[in-house]
């Protein structure tokens, strides 16, 4: 093509290490100017970690980065900004409590240092506008959607003029629709001559929208900016998971990386017939931080299902396993557990009913991590016996030693403390405490985010086996190809309401309408 | 009347510089609990200083100097020793409170109090009924809105804020989290120091041990009560200073009636039950700060 200019970024030997951890190792990588390029792999493969280092957030360990030909000084926000490099970040980075207005300011250089209230939403309204935001430019950043937080991001990282533009992970939060508005907003951005980096995982998409695609694995690169139009989604699936996962399921491999729409189906018919292990009927909330109220959710798992919870985050997920834990109370409607009605009562009642919850964040409500593995083990079983019981170190060592063994929690010793664990490991010990022959209702919250190709499988496997037992599952995901993959049955939530509940197939253009409230 | 406003004026000037250095702080992330000590550091400076060189200038020079080396200490400790911001701010106080009665024990051996000949300027006779009011009375609602207008009107204003509320969010946008804290608790120094030489030299001019007697936790305090933004914070260490008027008023006039205990103890309840009503108000959510641990992720 325009062979004369440099590209837009090069990476020359770019390595960095964590401690042990080879996050990026000897990449070597070049994007033209004014087009769109995507950077694939499953989590760890140091996608984020690439994106980072062009930002000037990490300063690699060794290696060289030239924008438009020019070396960049690394490891310095400013410098990377000054390139023109600008970076989205997947879990948004703007101050939930500023205003929009003040959102685009303080990152911002093209005015005076200070301003009126009113100056500043002047300031902001036009470069607002061209990104299509209506909001009020004094709405806090909490208070929005978060397709709005998105497209605020975006606004936020385009007010010095860049020239590169990187998005991590944009299309995590998204519905399908809100994904076809961004990709949409990308091919603008292109046309205006803007150079952008997608950081994706799903197949489906980097073909949908990617120039080229570059994949990592385990911090190497194996493919390096080849035109996506000489790939087809089998040899992508190839390259981003390698041979050596041991998923040996094609739909599972599918779902993984997205390539294409799982066929997996299908609840047995006898199961619908048993009591429900979980049954809500008109249960409403008050309204907490965590997102909108429930309101009128009427939800039943029985027996050997798995029920899938699909929705854009934030629309009443968190508050639907609070109040089933107990941790929000119900305003109205009653919650029953394997028949019995439990409103009101607290978790450690639930929980000796059955209820077992991987929770939301791992790493703060599934752990604690600076506690051993026995300890963090052991809470569940301590919990349950009365508050003067004798504890026994050396049996609950013993004990989680053995329960972790089996499944395959790979550690030094019970002694060591949880934050030394990797995400899949970490999550193997929230799985082998919660999940055992007494679990009658698994509630499963974003189970596999941040985790790999390998340890992902294992928890859909774990999820199968528990309701294959004879348990419920509620597995709560803003993955699709997860959840359909995995659900025997999805209900859809849009702002604290139910407002969908479908049976295989699943339909990706139905689930992703009655997301956003358009298929209502 | 008039009196009640002059002894309202007194009391809460210092109370209001403290918590001016206390928002500031609290923006960018540092729940300043070393406000007591910088108060008292200020205070015990300004009349040693007045004492030992005769100057006023030179005096409030060397307050502004201690406090503001203390805040780079607590700094330090914060940012390069990764301490616990609650925790070495209280050393903080600690070291305030045993610093200055040290200092005044070694340089005028045990003494209750230490009197300066003189002490800050007073606003004089054209102010009529505010005439024996320092300068740095009048100077006080002029620094709140300074402060409103650097805190909430500019672009320095909103990047403190960031790094208060989402270190991450301000390094991403290439602004340094720990040089900014060091900024906020450099200016934090400079008005603590103010506050503490408004409460030794602005009418009273003497020093004695532990002067402060919690005024710079009640400035925290009001710094919570408002959320941290100047205007509610100075308008809540107003409010304290009110009830603690109100308290001496109605012990002089009903005498014993009412335990004098109690009315010596209306600003600490005052302190307490506005802490309370905040949370109430604001459902505890809306401060800005990484609840007192500093995140940087």
């Amino acid at each position: 093509m325009t062979g004369t200019l440099a590209p837009a970024i090069t990476c020359h030997d770019v390595t960095v290490k964590f401690g042990d951890f080879v996050a990026l190792s000897d990449v070597n990588l070049s994007f033209e100017r004014g087009l769109v390029h995507a950077v694939v792999g499953q989590n760890g493969a140091g996608k984020t970690t690439l994106a980072r280092v062009a930002a000037g957030l990490i300063r690699p360990d060794s290696g060289r980065i030239s924008i438009d030909g020019k070396p960049l000084a690394l490891g310095n926000v400013r410098e990377s900004r000054k390139a023109g490099v600008e970076l989205v970040h997947q879990s948004f980075a703007l101050p939930p409590s500023f205003a929009i207005a003040e959102a685009m300011e303080f990152g911002a250089d093209r005015f005076g240092p200070a301003f009126s209230s009113r100056g500043l939403r002047k300031r902001w309204s036009a470069h607002l506008k061209s990104f299509g935001i209506a909001a009020d430019l004094s709405a806090r950043i909490r208070d929005l959607p978060i397709e709005t937080q998105q497209s605020v991001e975006i606004a936020r990282a385009l007010v010095n003029d860049a020239s590169i533009l990187i998005l991590d992970e944009p299309t995590a939060v998204l519905s399908p629709s809100g994904v076809e508005a961004l990709f949409e907003r990308v091919r603008g951005l292109k046309k205006n001559g803007i150079t952008v980096i997608l950081v994706l995982h799903k197949i489906r998409e980097v073909l949908a929208i990617a120039d080229t695609v570059s994949v990592l694995r385990g911090g190497r690169l194996i493919a390096a900016a080849v035109p996506a139009a000489s790939l087809t989604p089998m040899d992508l699936a190839d390259q981003i998971v390698g041979s050596e996962t041991g998923v040996t399921d094609a739909d599972d491999a599918a779902a993984l990386v997205g390539a294409a729409p799982s066929r997996h189906a299908g609840m047995r018919a006898e199961a619908r017939s048993a009591v429900p292990v979980l049954a809500l009927s008109k249960v409403a909330t008050a309204p907490d931080v965590d997102g909108p109220a429930l309101a009128d959710v009427t939800l039943r798992v029985h027996p050997g299902e798995i029920v899938g919870v699909a929705g854009v985050e934030g629309n009443g997920q968190k508050t639907l396993v609070r109040a089933i834990a107990g941790l929000t109370a119900a305003r109205a409607g009653a919650i029953e557990l394997t028949g019995l009605d439990v409103t009101g009562t607290d978790l450690g009642t639930r929980r000796r009913l059955g209820l077992s919850i991987i929770p939301f964040e791992r790493n703060s409500e599934g752990l604690s991590l600076t506690s051993s593995l026995w300890e963090n083990w052991s809470v569940k079983r301590l919990l349950a016996d009365p508050l003067l019981t004798f504890i026994r170190p050396a049996a609950l060592r013993s004990d989680s030693d053995e329960a972790m063994k089996r499944w395959d929690v790979r550690y030094r010793h019970a002694g060591q403390p949880a934050g030394s664990l990797s995400g899949g490991n970490a999550q193997k010990l929230v799985f082998s405490r919660e999940v055992d022959d007494e679990a009658r209702l698994v509630i499963a919250a974003q189970p596999t985010r941040g985790l790999d190709v390998g340890a992902t499988a294992f928890v859909w496997q774990a999820l199968r086996a528990a309701r294959d037992r004879g348990a419920g599952v509620l597995l709560i995901s803003s993955d699709l190809d997860e959840l359909f993959d995995i659900s025997d049955r999805l209900i859809v939530m849009l702002s604290g309401r139910i407002v969908a509940d479908v049976v295989p197939p699943f339909s990706l253009a139905a689930v992703g309408a009655a997301m956003t409230g358009a298929g209502a | 009347m008039t009196d009640l406003i002059v002894a309202v004026l007194r009391s809460a000037t210092p109370l209001i510089y403290v918590t001016m250095a206390g928002v500031i702080a609290q923006r960018a992330g540092i729940w300043h609990l070393g406000l007591e000590g910088l108060m008292i550091i200020g205070a015990a400076a300004t009349i040693i200083g007045i004492v030992l060189t005769g100057s006023l200038l030179v005096a409030l020079l060397v307050a502004a100097v201690f406090c503001v080396l203390a805040s780079v200490l607590l700094w330090f400790a914060i940012e390069r020793l990764k301490a616990n911001p609650i925790i070495a701010g209280l050393g903080l106080t600690g070291l305030g409170i045993g610093g200055s009665t040290l200092a005044a024990q070694s340089i005028f051996g045990s003494q209750a109090s230490i009197s300066a000949p003189f002490g800050l300027p007073q606003l004089g006779e054209s102010f009529g009924p505010f005439a024996a009011l320092s300068v740095l009375v009048a100077a006080m609602p002029v620094t709140v809105v300074v402060m409103w207008f650097l805190l909430r009107r500019t672009r320095f204003g909103l990047q403190l804020a960031a790094c208060g509320e989402h270190p991450f969010a301000a390094r991403s946008a290439g602004v340094s989290p720990p040089r900014m804290r060091l900024v906020a608790l450099g200016i934090g120094g400079l008005l603590a120091a103010a506050g503490g030489a408004e409460l030794a030299a602005g009418g009273l001019q003497i020093f004695a041990q532990n002067m402060t007697a919690g005024r710079g936790f009640m400035a925290f305090a009001a710094v919570v009560f408002g959320a941290a933004h100047p205007i509610g914070s100075a308008l809540a260490a107003l409010f304290f200073s009110v009830v603690s008027a109100l308290g001496i008023r109605a012990q002089l006039l009903f005498g014993n009636a009412v335990p004098p205990d109690l009315l010596l103890a209306l600003p600490y309840l005052a302190t307490v039950f506005g802490v309370w009503l905040s949370g109430r108000l604001r459902g505890g959510a809306a401060i800005p700060s990484a609840f007192g641990e500093l995140r940087d992720y």
